[in-house]
């Protein structure tokens, strides 16, 4: 096959991903606690077809080779876990982390997946869950009839019960943090669960052992940056046409061919 | 049959070649740190009975563009880019030392830090490893610094320096990896003028002006080739119309 074809076309292809990965950044740029993924772009490997320093005769070498290099591909998304921006909310039960770490999740098979969406809810019962209804992990519930509810910077949850003066804790929120968030799993609903690359959580209270503290009635919003997503897409637009281009003109040049040479 | 027909016909294959390079260039205008691959045509004489009349064109690596590519913030802290000339030093899929300007860094669960393309990043001693942080900081010389987990912030601790270099660019050449490699397959040493900047990328160097001239141009020698071909054809159906009328 022709190799200037193929390598143009896998820009068409890479160009097509990083497209894929802005317009879905964009359309989360209001999603509560989303980060931002980057495309990460890579050199596919190259082809030596004659190597610099061989030997031309048996006394002389070629002073250059020539290798030629076969494309690009996308070799990853990574997420920009940089802090959102804060938005009041007054909402009892809205959280945000303040620094670094993330709310503990219960899915329904019972593994834990992690979020930075603080969201939360209560249940019929009274439990602390998320928007999609998962429950937060150590589940915290809410007595009935609980006249306020305050979490306090640590995690700490405590209520007032109706008539009584001094509150009373009915709960820790934990947060967790691991080695490597790049490489925590994002599965969508806002939750990203632990990989083989994102090492094991650590568990800890918020604000210790560099864990984020935590606001009671705000949330986090998303840390797409709008401005540099639409340069972004001006950039791979550019580039998607200047790979069409070297498309089209391989092509042309390969008509030329044919139809001169027949 | 006249052999101008097969210098013709290496040409517009050696012009495919260059096209190709070219391309290559063009589908990595996006890839951080990627510097554009130039090609250039050395002319090879035929030898062999008589004289050597018939002169093939060669396409050949006329070496790397160097030049920098445009710097865009991303204040990632893991993300860095090499201050003027330079490189970062990492280990290829082969163990041997090879150079990049691709500065996206990450940290793998076992604290290995690495390219993108998983290769690991070196220092003076070896592969670079930080120990379980909070904070990775990276300096303007290379050092990483760390916040080890269960500290407090204000508790730094320098961890190793990232392995920075300088040959001359005239020595490298690129692997079939895409990384650079000195020709003589030594280590090149440390080089202590070079620094980085963090929370920055540096952009490929492709220039998308010049690579879209480039092709315009190949497509045109590409055509001349061709015509000559056609041409090359022709006299020799002229030959033959002639030695059957007589």
């Amino acid at each position: 096959m022709n190799l200037a074809l193929w390598a143009a076309k896998t820009g068409l292809d890479a160009q097509n991903t990083q497209m894929a990965v802005i317009s879905n950044n964009l359309a989360n740029s209001n999603t509560t606690g989303f980060k931002a993924d980057r495309a990460a772009f890579q050199d596919l490997m190259y082809q030596n077809v004659q190597q610099v320093g061989a030997q031309s005769t048996q006394n002389t070498q070629y002073s250059t080779g020539l290798s030629l290099g076969t494309g690009v591909k996308i070799a990853a998304t990574e997420k920009n876990f940089s802090q959102g921006s804060v938005l009041q909310t007054g909402g009892t039960l809205d959280l945000s982390i303040t620094g670094q770490g993330f709310f503990q999740i219960t899915m329904p098979d019972g593994t834990l997946a992690y979020t930075r969406d603080g969201s939360f809810s209560m249940d019929q019962t009274g439990n602390v869950v998320t928007a999609t209804g998962y429950p937060l992990s150590p589940a915290i519930t809410i007595p009935v009839g609980s006249q306020s509810v305050t979490v306090g910077s640590d995690g700490t949850v405590s209520v007032t019960a109706p008539g009584a003066t001094k509150a009373t804790t009915v709960g820790q929120v934990q947060l967790a943090n691991f080695i490597n968030v790049q490489g925590l799993q994002p599965t969508g609903n806002n939750l990203l669960v632990e990989s083989g690359s994102s090492g094991s959580p650590q568990v800890g209270a918020p604000g210790l052992n560099g864990l984020g503290t935590l606001q009671q009635g705000s949330l986090e919003t998303s840390n797409v940056n709008t401005v540099t997503e639409l340069v972004n897409m001006i950039t791979c637009q550019r580039a998607y046409e200047m790979n069409s281009k070297a498309i089209s003109t391989t092509d042309q040049m390969l008509q030329y061919l044919t139809t001169n040479l027949s | 049959m006249d052999r101008g027909l097969y210098v013709a016909m290496t040409g517009a294959k050696q012009i495919m070649q260059a096209q190709a390079v070219n391309n290559h260039n063009i589908a990595n205008s996006n890839t951080v740190g990627f510097r554009a691959d130039a090609v250039a045509f050395t002319s090879q004489p035929i030898y062999g009975a008589g004289f050597p009349t018939r002169v093939n064109a060669v396409a050949g690596n006329a070496g790397i563009d160097f030049t920098s590519g445009v710097l865009e913030t991303t204040s990632q802290p893991l993300d860095i880019a090499v201050n003027g000339k330079g490189f970062i030093a990492v280990q290829g899929a082969d163990g041997k030392e090879a150079y990049t300007r691709a500065g996206d860094l990450r940290v793998t669960e076992s604290g290995a830090v690495t390219t993108v393309a998983g290769q690991p990043v070196l220092s003076e001693t070896g592969p670079l490893n930080i120990p379980p942080s909070t904070q990775v900081t990276i300096g303007n010389d290379g050092t990483i610094s760390v916040v080890p987990l269960g500290s407090p912030p204000d508790a730094q601790s320098q961890v190793d320096r990232i392995k920075l270099v300088n040959p001359p660019t005239a020595d490298l050449q690129k692997g079939d990896d895409g990384l650079l490699r000195l020709k003589s397959g030594v280590k090149a040493p440390t080089d202590e003028t070079v620094t980085v900047t963090s929370g920055v990328l540096e952009s490929s160097n492709v220039n998308a002006a010049q690579s879209l001239v480039n092709m315009i141009e190949l497509q045109r020698l590409y055509e001349f080739q061709i015509k000559s071909i056609n041409s090359a054809d022709t006299d020799e159906q002229s030959a033959e119309r002639m030695m059957l009328t007589s």
